[in-house]
């Protein structure tokens, strides 16, 4: 009966949960690709697909302002 | 046009993903969207829901799978 215990314990630990923002719906790939890389550079970026392109980050601020400042650039 | 949704990633093994579709088949209230295999995006404001409800399965399950395990381990 321990043992069954120790393994509820492992399974519900084995739950990671992070709280944040799911990037999606981008016009382009090459845009996607830019804000993706960046959130992964300043390690906010939990989780990522390329092929779907989304990601989500676990902060926002940082990322708005990049997005800001390349729209500007564009 | 790009869009953040707000959330919490649940990072998790494939059974228990499963369990939690589960859940959310009764209900619609937890998942906003199913990432992969291992992953899965849910409302923030039912993460501690969600863990009560998942703890609770298990309970239910544990046992049956290993009641299973060892029957055929005695079998054999």
């Amino acid at each position: 009966v321990i043992d069954q215990i120790r393994l509820w314990q492992l399974d519900t630990e084995r739950i990671s949960t992070r709280d944040g923002y799911l990037f999606k719906d981008f016009d382009e790939y090459k845009e996607y690709k830019a804000v993706a890389d960046f959130a992964d550079n300043i390690g906010v970026c939990a989780w990522r697909n390329d092929k779907k392109g989304i990601f989500f980050a676990t902060k926002i601020e940082q990322i708005k302002d990049f997005m800001k400042s390349q729209k500007k650039a564009n | 046009m790009v869009r953040a949704v707000k959330g919490t990633l649940v990072e998790c093994d494939p059974s228990i993903k499963s369990i939690i579709i589960n859940i959310d088949n009764e209900t619609n209230e937890y998942i906003v969207e199913d990432l992969d295999e291992t992953h899965l995006m849910i409302k923030d404001n039912m993460v501690a829901k969600l863990k009560t409800e998942l703890e609770q399965r298990l309970k239910e399950n544990v046992p049956d799978v290993e009641d299973e395990s060892d029957s055929d381990q005695d079998v054999k």
